[in-house]
């Protein structure tokens, strides 16, 4: 066996235990973009293996073929010298092999105990729910979630819960090999505690936990050891006691830890009406929000994701309903709002999901810049007009947009080049307020640095700019003022000197800072 | 089945690109050209401008019942009320016309289908209802409407007006068509126009292929569905009235063969079931190659139901290619 | 009883309360033998084709070609019973309707094509090959089947309220007591979780339509027993019906959820508004346009309050 580091350095390694879980040679091809390129990984008997990575680096796509739900394109997995058949979530549970997925395998509409009890057994097999009611309930017991009732749908459940019902789903059968995706996404601080003991005691039993998570704290505690991933290939693995923070998310991000960030704009558009003003803003998981944006003013929005940042943008975007005691936008008073009109009183929205969200993959670069504009009435906003393609190409220019034309397929992009294409909407349009949901997320380098720029020449013309971002290096040097929630709620708001990674890092857990 | 579809861009043969690139709706056109030639190779006498032109106008009339139903599929609709919506439209059409003259009288019978469209949209935009549920029903209820309203459920006073823009002949190039095929082929100019470069049509296929994303993007969903279901319902009804005239005859049933008939001519035309792609054009070609199918059925005498066979195994065929889910 | 407010039963429930009284105050009648026979006679084979598109829509698709797989279902039964022996004429009916399903399930869940399109052009191929086999009413049925399946089991008991007993208790067993039936549910609910749960999605939407021919082949079979005749245009009116049936029922047409009990009275209710308004006095025109009426309210309705409660809740 062999374990190699980016510098390349070959070491021989003593041989493995009969029980492990060896990888080798793993590739996951979709067409041109190789989503997992030559990973090989070693998993002993006992053992908290980690798999690290920023968002897109391909630890989810190693996870998924390792379970079994998803077919590699080439390379083989084999537990205690027999080599796995992961054609199916199925199989790989028989050979030992479970997953708590990142996206929850749970069925909503199924209760807790049948989405814990139906999966494992012949198809025509007698079925009766209260008897898998109350395995479930003594299931449930044995790894301390009696609070949550066997017998109702998943889709009642708070999300906290269902990761752990989803975590229970795979600890059940007692896996030899069992896989974590990202499963302390939902969980708070006490959900991670109980996570951990559940870990302890499958490890003591001898069977191995592999950690997919980028969330290095939690990696410090649990793991023995770890694999970095960058781009669907290892690029580093490192041991429990060998590794700093630093180094690891240089391994992971693929360059310096600090950043080159542009400039911050100065405030110079204070005589026009504030790009944003509302006080007590109440929507379901937003509980009285005040806060208000001057034109060409750039606000973070910080804190753990899941307090209530994205009802807060949808909120302000009319996607959502939601009252207030008092709303204006660019000078204009706001009752009730849907996306329409606030579009039309400028407002502008980079949604979270730029698939799903943001754009319509199936149609053309140009079409999907244009969605906002298209008129009902004649040519508006279509590439018909010459001023329409004139202002698509001053979009690609400004963003730098990578794209073989305005016709090709917003599906065929990069990641980078769609997020473009999703903010590109709004550039050159007038805005009065642009709200923007975690931009730079799961986007390479380059194209972050681009959208950097563009934000800040948008608060340079006198946009306002609301910014929402999980990336606290982004909020402390690029943003005028941060606001951080906290359970739906403004923990605190800071600026000029007190605008710092830690008062926004405490604030998000709920520490109040100094006044 | 939850349909998620984002195609797989496959780079490689180059041939295939290129392939890809060609609009859709060629391809249900060279099919035609294709089953032509083949009905000239069994019965040669068939490559003739007659039997060309008798197809075509077969096809057209089917076309314009089924050019409603495209801009319907094209923003994930569908609309099976599509049988009484014709019904209705005809009869009507022959009940008013003795009162307030035919012009009037189309006039009036198109605006009642887009009355009745706009219904439709309504329930499906504001009340979220299916579309098949919601234009089930309004099949359904029209058709308690046409049983009820129009005594005679076989009026045949045809107002000469109609017929003269419908099947009159009109001299083309040295040879007589009937008039219902420029006019359809105008109405398709129209339409096609209005697809692929007025705000509005477009605005349908960013609602048809991404829905939440037009929401996001500030478009009007709501009026834009709505209007488009209208719009259908119009042009249903103004098929209603094209059929009558054409064939010169109205009965409750007289709808029924669209009803499957509209879908497969959209379908085997290339546009999408789940919506955000399709042409008008695609929906001409679809219904002349369904229309050619049943003549070369007819020539070799294998009867009605191998014409339906056909039709079911041509749409087989269309939807394999075209709509595969993903691989899951 | 929360099962069923789940699975959206309640609003067919209380149409059908509601539905039914109003039918016993204008015609007493109906409580007599021979109606209910004739009553009974004419929602069967609905219910039974209602409950067939049901188990198509839990798994999240749509059938257009259930009509065409009751006509041929249908005539190819009654061209049996000429033949064979009744229990192999059945078998051959229901041998039919299970090639049909089988082919539509293959192209569905293996094929991965949507099923809308799939058993559009079905619809065209079973209706062809149907009027193949037999191209106007006729058929070999005799009246001891029509006695067997449509005529009087005991007092005030019609046969064929029996025989949809036996189907739908079946097919309750099947669909809440095995875990096929369960996994037919979660098809619909979430196909993707499924599948990652390590269940065989392909295999269970296949079954699922085998499973929904089977009940369709069933009401086809029933069908020509009450009339006597084969006909191969017997299911055309079956395939609007029986999805308005379903929507009535309350099952979501995105999957996942319904009820057999919920589809059974619906059936009921939409198959007797017709005789309802004969008895009124009524045209009986007026039927479609009240059980369009119907459909569209008990599922608007619903939604309306939801709007007008969330609306309320903001003001």
């Amino acid at each position: 066996m062999q374990l190699e580091t980016e510098a390349g350095a070959v070491e021989a390694a003593p041989a493995l235990p009969d029980d492990s879980l060896v990888v080798r040679r793993l590739f996951k091809h979709y067409g041109a973009v190789h989503a997992v390129d030559d990973v090989s990984l070693e998993c002993l008997p006992g053992e908290v293996l980690a798999l690290v990575g920023e968002n897109g680096a391909g630890k989810s796509t190693v996870a998924k073929i390792l379970a079994g739900a998803l077919r590699p394109t080439s390379g083989t997995i084999e537990l205690s010298g027999a080599v796995v058949d992961s054609s199916s979530v199925h199989e790989s549970r028989r050979a030992g092999i479970a997953c708590a997925f990142q996206e929850l395998a749970l069925v909503p509409d199924w209760t807790v105990a049948e989405n814990l009890s139906l999966p494992d057994g012949r198809a025509l097999r007698p079925f009766s729910h209260r008897v898998a009611i109350a395995t479930t309930r003594a299931t449930l017991e044995e790894f301390e979630l009696d609070h949550i009732d066997p017998s109702v749908p998943v889709a009642t459940l708070s999300l906290a819960d269902r990761q752990m019902v989803e975590i229970v789903r795979a600890i059940a059968v007692r896996p030899r090999i069992l896989i974590l995706d990202e499963a302390s996404s939902a969980l708070g601080p006490p959900g991670v505690e109980w996570l951990f003991r559940r870990i302890h005691e499958l490890t003591a039993l001898g069977a191995s936990v592999i950690y997919v998570s980028h969330r290095l704290r939690e990696i410090a505690r649990i793991a023995d050891r770890g694999t970095v991933l960058r781009d669907g290939k290892v690029v580093g693995q490192f041991t429990r006691d060998n590794w700093t923070d630093n180094e690891l998310v240089s391994l992971m991000a693929g360059r310096e830890a600090s950043r080159h960030f542009p400039k911050r704009p100065a405030l110079a558009h204070t005589s026009l009406p504030p790009a944003l003003a509302v006080t007590n803003l109440v929507a379901d998981g937003l509980s009285g929000v005040t806060l208000s944006i001057a034109r060409g003013e750039i606000l973070g929005i910080g804190g753990l994701q899941g307090h209530g940042q994205a009802e807060l943008l949808r909120a302000l975007y009319g996607a959502v309903p939601a009252s207030s005691d008092s709303w204006s936008m660019g000078g204009a008073a706001i009752k009730r709002l849907n996306p329409v009109r606030a579009v039309r009183l400028g407002a502008g929205y980079v949604p979270e999901d730029r698939k799903r969200e943001g754009l319509a993959l199936q149609m053309g670069v140009g079409e999907n810049l244009l969605a906002p504009w298209l008129r009902p009435v004649g040519l508006g906003g279509t590439p018909l007009l010459r001023q329409e393609r004139t202002w698509i190409q001053s979009v690609f220019d400004a963003l730098s947009v990578r794209t073989r034309g305005a016709l090709e397929n917003a599906g065929a992009l990069s990641g980078g080049n769609q997020q473009k294409l999703v903010f590109g909407r709004w550039i050159g349009r007038d805005r009065k307020l642009v709200l923007l949901h975690d931009p730079t997320r799961g986007i390479d380098v380059r194209a972050k640095q681009e959208l950097y720029s563009a934000i800040t020449m948008l608060s340079e013309l006198g946009v306002g700019v609301l910014w929402f971002s999980t990336e606290v290096e982004e909020l402390v040097h690029l943003c005028h003022r941060v606001v951080v929630l906290y359970r739906g709620a403004v923990a605190e708001e800071l600026s000029g000197k007190k605008l710092t990674a830690d008062a926004i890092v405490g604030a998000a857990v709920g520490v109040k800072g100094k006044q | 089945m939850t349909a998620a579809i984002e195609k797989e861009t496959r780079t490689g043969n180059i041939t295939l690109a290129a392939l890809r690139r060609v609009p859709r709706s060629v391809w249900p056109m060279l099919a035609f050209v294709v089953l032509f030639l083949v009905g000239g190779l069994l019965r040669p006498n068939l490559v003739s401008v007659d039997s060309l032109v008798g197809t075509a106008t077969f096809a057209m009339i089917l076309a314009i019942a089924s050019f409603g139903q495209t801009v319907v599929v094209i923003q994930a609709g569908i609309d099976l009320s599509v049988p009484n919506t014709i019904a209705f439209a005809a009869l009507s059409f022959l009940t008013w016309s003795g009162t307030i003259g035919p012009v009037l009288a189309c006039l009036a019978s198109i605006l009642s289908g887009a009355v009745i469209g706009s219904i439709n949209g309504t329930i499906v935009a504001k009340l979220g209802l299916t579309p098949i549920v919601t234009t089930i029903a309004m099949n359904g209820l029209l058709f308690g409407v046409v049983l009820l309203s129009f005594k005679n459920s076989e009026l045949t006073d045809i107002p000469e007006f109609l017929t003269a823009i419908t099947a009159g002949k009109v001299e083309v190039f040295g040879t007589s068509i009937a008039a219902v095929l420029p006019l359809g082929l105008v109405l398709l100019l129209v339409l096609q126009l209005i697809l692929s470069y007025t705000g509005w049509g477009r605005s349908l296929f960013v609602v048809g292929s991404a829905s939440e994303t037009a929401r996001l993007a500030g478009l009007p969903v709501d009026r834009i569905r709505i209007s488009a279901y209208a719009l259908n319902g119009a042009l249903v009804a103004f098929a209603g009235v094209v059929i009558v005239g054409f064939y010169g005859q109205a009965f409750a049933t007289m709808g029924a063969p669209y009803l499957l008939g509209s879908v497969a001519a959209v379908v085997v035309g290339g546009s999408t079931i789940f919506g955000g792609r399709g042409s008008v054009v695609g929906t001409l070609g679809g219904a002349l190659v369904l229309g050619q199918v049943a003549t070369l059925v007819n020539i070799a005498n294998l009867g009605s139901n191998i014409q339906q066979l056909f039709y079911g195994v041509i749409v087989l065929l269309v939807v394999a290619l075209y709509s595969r889910r993903t691989r899951e | 009883m929360t099962r069923l407010r789940r699975e959206g039963a309640v609003p067919p429930i209380a149409a059908f309360i509601v539905f039914l009284t109003a039918y016993i105050i204008i015609n007493p009648g109906l409580l007599t033998r021979f109606q209910l026979q004739t009553a009974a006679n004419l929602v069967v084979p609905l219910a039974l084709v209602a409950l067939g598109q049901l188990i198509i829509v839990l798994v999240g698709g749509i059938d257009i070609s259930i009509g065409a797989i009751m006509g041929l279902s249908n005539v190819v039964f009654a061209t049996a019973m000429a033949l064979l022996p009744v229990p192999l004429a059945i078998l051959a009916g229901i041998g039919a309707g299970l090639a049909c399903g089988l082919l539509n399930g293959f192209l569905v869940a293996y094929g991965r094509l949507p099923a809308i399109a799939v058993t559009l052009a079905s619809a065209f191929i079973f209706g062809s090959i149907s009027r193949e086999v037999m191209d106007r009413p006729g058929g070999g049925i005799t009246t001891d089947f029509y006695l067997a399946t449509s005529g009087e089991l005991l007092m005030f008991l019609p046969a064929s309220i029996l025989w949809l007993s036996l189907a739908a208790v079946g097919l309750w067993l099947l669909l809440h007591r095995t875990a096929f039936g369960r996994h037919i549910y979660g098809v619909g609910s979430n196909a993707e979780s499924v599948r990652a749960a390590g269940i065989n999605a392909r295999a269970t939407t296949l079954g699922a339509f085998m499973l929904s021919s089977i009940l369709v082949s069933f009401g086809a079979i029933m069908l020509a027993g009450s009339t006597l005749t084969g006909d191969p245009r017997s299911g055309d009116p079956y395939l609007l019906t029986s999805i308005a049936v379903v929507a009535l029922a309350g099952a979501s047409f995105s999957g996942g959820r319904g009820s057999i009990i919920g589809t059974i009275l619906a059936a009921c209710t939409l198959g007797l508004v017709g005789s309802l308004l004969f008895f009124a006095g009524v045209n009986s025109y007026w039927q479609y346009v009240i059980a369009a009426l119907i459909v569209i309210s008990v599922v608007g309705i619903p939604v309306i309050v939801r709007q007008v409660a969330a609306a309320g809740r903001r003001a």
